[in-house]
């Protein structure tokens, strides 16, 4: 007789599982039992709301984007298999921009107000965030790649000095549809619309993605410098990826896949 | 919660997928008999574990596409999967399908008793700890009964299709 024969093995199984199930039995009814691995993650949210009111100069109800200390990077792997090539947009604000305000304006400082926000820390469910960035101010630090292959393999226009262009075929921008809890972090889980026109040159026309990214709050705190008057600040980082041939972007020095990050600070001077 | 409870979930949720083959194997293949002695409908019965298999492999592949949904990047699924290895394994369990493969249903039981593996390690571990602590066990074993029912259905839906398939086949030669 085998001794690894079919039936030998079967009841070897059954005695084995057998035994397991004689094992195992606590005469409870649960269906999976938790048990301690970790200490289970607890979040800690507080209640600020950081509304943008009307912008209105020393009132401190009002939330203000400071620009001048905020960012929009993004990067991606260098022909998608190098390190990383990284960059930062120049120009970037925080409204809803629509058709009829897809012009260029004839400014060195924000085109439009940066007020199609609003923040509210434990409900977010009401918080909301609308963005855009001009490509061709993408700044990766070597203007020959900044003028050149930016302008080109992004299929954008050149930068004109004293302009800021948010036409079409200039602009990307980001409008969140769903903001939730993230059940790992403090932070926030965002459902965003990327749009943007890509590649896509004749007609434009602009494409529209959905993306899910994630949203992290650096809560309110009070700062002094020397004498000059107390104020708040605050900040919100906003974390996505999207793949750039979606948008039809060919080029091959870039990955699929790029990231974005944006660190946004606010102050209420 | 941590990587490691995800982690652990995820190893149930693959066990309760495969763990229970190899029993199903062998009360079929015990049914069966000695090989020289089978009757065709046996010898179906039989060709047709590796095929319930790849149905089981399928319906976890659907379980992580679901998972997954709607972020299938690279980025999405390394973070998500937690044992990559493991379910990487799990999956190759489609290829049971291949005709190469599916003509040797061992190969297919060589296979699960990975899965089977875990219940056995956490079995011994329960009988040479002195704690009295059973949630471990009681977990796997959950899922192993589990296991062993869907592996039962797999099999179940596989023998009806085919033997549908062979009468509705008959049926059209004897009209024809």
């Amino acid at each position: 007789m085998k001794l690894l024969s079919n039936k030998n093995l079967l009841i070897l199984m059954i005695l084995v599982s057998g035994y397991a199930y004689i094992a195992s039995c606590t005469r409870n009814d649960s269906l999976i039992v938790p048990i301690q691995l970790t200490k289970p993650f607890v979040a800690t949210r507080g209640t600020n709301v950081h509304l943008p009111g009307s912008l209105t100069a020393g009132n401190t109800a009002e939330w203000k984007v400071d620009k001048a200390h905020s960012s929009v990077l993004w990067s991606t792997n260098y022909v998608g298999a190098a390190g990383l090539l990284t960059g930062r947009f120049n120009q970037f604000g925080l409204h809803n921009v629509i058709d009829a305000e897809m012009t260029s304006y004839t400014t060195t400082g924000q085109p439009l107000k940066d007020t199609s926000w609003a923040f509210y820390e434990n409900e977010p469910g009401k918080t909301y965030l609308n963005g855009y960035v001009q490509i061709n101010q993408s700044n990766t630090g070597e203007p020959g790649r900044d003028a050149g292959c930016n302008v080109t393999g992004m299929g954008t226009v050149a930068i004109v000095p004293g302009t800021q262009n948010l036409n079409p075929v200039n602009l990307a921008k980001i409008k969140t549809t769903k903001i939730e809890f993230d059940p790992a972090s403090n932070g926030y889980i965002v459902t965003l619309d990327l749009t943007w026109h890509g590649y896509v040159q004749s007609p434009i026309t602009m494409i529209t993605k959905t993306i899910v990214g994630k949203l992290s709050y650096v809560p309110k705190k009070r700062v002094q410098f020397g004498t000059a008057a107390a104020y708040d600040v605050f900040g919100l980082q906003l974390k996505f990826s999207f793949n750039c041939r979606e948008f039809g972007i060919i080029s091959t020095s870039i990955a699929d896949n790029i990231d974005i990050e944006c660190n946004m600070n606010f102050n209420n001077k | 919660m941590g990587n490691e409870m995800i982690s652990y979930l995820q190893r149930l949720e693959i066990m309760a997928f495969f763990s229970g083959y190899p029993l199903l194997y062998l009360v079929i293949l015990s049914y069966a008999g000695k090989e020289e002695l089978r009757t065709i409908t046996k010898k179906r019965l039989i060709s047709l574990l590796p095929f319930a298999y790849g149905l089981i492999g399928i319906l976890y592949l659907g379980l992580q596409l679901r998972n997954l949904y709607p972020d299938y990047s690279i980025r999405h699924i390394t973070s998500a999967i937690q044992n990559p290895f493991l379910a990487g394994w799990g999956l190759l369990s489609i290829f049971s399908f291949i005709p190469v493969l599916n003509k040797k249903p061992v190969i297919c039981l060589l296979h699960s008793l990975v899965f089977f593996y875990f219940l056995l390690k956490d079995l011994y571990i329960q009988i040479i700890s002195t704690s009295a602590e059973k949630s471990i066990l009681k977990n796997d074993i959950n899922v192993y009964s589990d296991s062993i029912l869907l592996n039962i259905a797999a099999f179940a839906i596989m023998a009806i299709l085919y033997f549908l398939f062979l009468s509705v086949r008959k049926k059209t030669k004897s009209i024809s």
